[in-house]
């Protein structure tokens, strides 16, 4: 009994961790314009759409964070390794991880916007030095918080996997959280702010994003701020609730029946999930109504 | 014609040479293993069978890519090995504990299977919940005129000028099936993995069977992961870009996935099982 209301506490723990952990993520990605909205960060000054957003597309989310957790993990395995005390290890592992993230950032700014001079576009040093600082503390919290909740599974859970791997599964489970549920809202709602609310931008104005701010020219640092109410709380939320259950059906009912237990509880769990999302389907389009009469539908 | 406008020749370009060289390759490699070790074979065939679901199932995963993340096009907005890796390597995560705890084979496959379904199944979910309640766009799929399980008509909820957006309940259904298949598979290939490296590391290392099992998790998590992604990104190329799921054309190209993961899932666990018999 004990041992299992120790491992709820534990979990729940790993549950805060990872909506914390999915919250920055999403927040660092879009500051930097990593993943899909990406494409229309490169896509604007070939259309003759100059601007100052950062542009750091290191890679797809999933495997940029497999990457910097798997990092994080390793190197705050190897100073555990030395005796050293878990939280300085995950601190240490963590910090070691974000420079690499930070040299990335630099070399994928001022790589791709170079590549972009042809059509005008210039390296901004200015916001080469404040969006990567920005992104990296961001970047600190994500990695802090996925290897802590991988230390806990392992360390106080007693999952196989050693701490590296386990960082590396969870970055990529991370990212893919994190892209799958915050892109949309950084790539549509604020990139295309200019354009018209409850519907999908036209693929005809691919590359006219927004550039200017109330005052001024606008930054990443607006569009962090922005997304950040509700892509990174979504993408928080969403991450948090897969450790959460993936671990709570494991913690719980794993001995239940000889894992059947866990089995039938994850079933049940993707039937409420199924259930919600068709709820919210339906409400949508009861609410939201359709864009044209059914009869002029050929678009 | 645009790349836009340019509707895909969905699997009407099967090259049975190409598949008949395939399978040429899958035996020639299951043969090298049974002469070099024989006891690997069976693992082999299994881990091909895992690699196999992994391709197989994400073709299921409903993933828009760049246009998703616009409301340009229906999907998840992320790359198709990188949505496909995150479902199934939870569900490695969740199959790995299960085998640690001393369950079942079967009951370790279907439970990675599960975790996988269940991380597409929050995902799918909070991606609809975005488009909808953050976004304010209903889903409509671009490919159907109605959804094969609900019969919702689709194209008047297109808003104009796109190909769609969101997540219809197909793709939801889709996404986890998807999770299901690839959290299966990888799990398959982990405790296929593990099983050879238990066996043979004691002998190769000269330690006890004690001291060999943190080695051959670790061993056979990594090439778990490894073959994992071998298998998503192969089955991206062939999906070219994205997929709404299995309502989409692009979904009937299956079966020369399957055949392309079956040649590289033997050769990549060739080599894995290769480490500890030479």
């Amino acid at each position: 009994m004990e041992h299992i209301v120790f491992g709820i506490g534990i979990t729940a723990l790993t549950g805060a961790l990872a909506t914390v952990a999915g919250s920055a993520e999403d927040t660092e990605s879009n500051i930097g314009s990593q993943g899909d909205p990406n494409s229309q960060v490169q896509l604007a000054p070939q259309m003759g759409f100059l601007h100052r957003i950062f542009n750091k597309a290191v890679a797809g989310e999933p495997p940029a964070y497999g990457l910097w957790c798997a990092l994080g993990a390793g190197l705050a395995w190897a100073f555990m390794a030395m005796q050293f005390n878990a939280v300085l290890a995950i601190v240490l592992g963590s910090v070691l991880a974000v420079f690499v993230q930070g040299v990335y950032a630099t070399t994928a700014y001022v790589g791709r916007t170079a590549s972009l001079s042809k059509f005008g576009q210039p390296v901004y040093v200015d916001i080469l030095k404040s969006m990567t600082t920005v992104t990296m503390a961001h970047a600190f919290i994500a990695i802090f918080a996925t290897v802590a909740l991988c230390q806990l599974i392992n360390g106080a859970l007693g999952h196989p996997f050693p701490l590296p791997l386990l960082g590396l599964v969870w970055g990529i489970a991370l990212g893919a959280a994190g892209s799958a549920t915050g892109n949309p809202y950084y790539g549509k709602e604020r990139q295309y702010q200019n354009q018209k609310f409850g519907a999908g931008v036209p693929i005809s104005a691919s590359g006219n994003i927004v550039r200017y701010a109330e005052a001024g020219e606008r930054n990443s640092l607006d569009n962090g701020w922005f997304t950040t109410k509700i892509g990174g709380s979504a993408a928080g939320v969403c991450f948090g609730l897969i450790v959460f259950l993936e671990l709570w059906r494991t913690v719980l009912f794993e001995q239940v029946a000889a894992g059947w237990g866990a089995i039938v509880v994850g079933v049940l769990m993707i039937l409420v999930f199924t259930v919600i999302d068709r709820y919210i389907e339906v409400w949508a389009r009861k609410n939201y109504g359709p864009y044209t009469e059914a009869k002029e539908a050929s678009s | 014609m645009s790349a836009v406008a340019a509707k895909p020749t969905a699997g009407s370009a099967m090259n049975p040479a190409a598949m008949a060289i395939g399978g040429v390759m899958f035996l020639i490699l299951i043969g090298i293993c049974y002469f070099i070790y024989p006891i690997g074979v069976m693992p082999l065939i299994l881990i091909v069978v895992g690699g196999v679901l992994i391709g197989f199932g994400v073709h299921f995963v409903p993933v828009g890519g760049a246009p998703a993340a616009m409301g340009q096009a229906p999907g998840i907005a992320t790359g198709v090995a990188m949505l496909a890796a995150g479902g199934g390597l939870a569900g490695l995560f969740g199959g790995a504990w299960a085998a640690a705890a001393g369950q079942d084979a079967l009951v370790v496959v279907i439970t990675g299977g599960i975790g996988g379904g269940l991380m597409m199944a929050i995902t799918c979910m909070m991606v609809n919940f975005v488009y909808v309640f953050g976004m304010g766009i209903p889903a409509a799929s671009g490919k159907v005129a109605k959804d094969p399980i609900t019969g919702d008509t689709q194209a008047e909820y297109k808003s104009q000028g796109t190909e769609g957006h969101g997540l219809p309940f197909i793709s939801f259904v889709g996404g986890v099936l998807g999770g299901i298949f690839a959290g299966a598979g990888g799990t398959l290939i982990y405790l296929e993995l593990l099983e050879v490296y238990t066996a043979a590391l004691p002998t190769v290392m000269g330690i006890t069977a004690t001291q060999v099992v943190p080695i051959a998790v670790s061993a056979a998590g990594m090439f778990a992961v490894g073959m994992f992604l071998v298998n998503a990104v192969l089955t991206a190329y062939n999906i070219t870009g994205t997929i709404e799921g299995p309502h989409d054309p692009k979904f009937k190209r299956w079966p020369r996935s399957v055949v392309a993961s079956a040649v590289a899932s033997a050769l990549c666990g060739l080599v894995a099982i290769l480490i500890v018999a030479m």
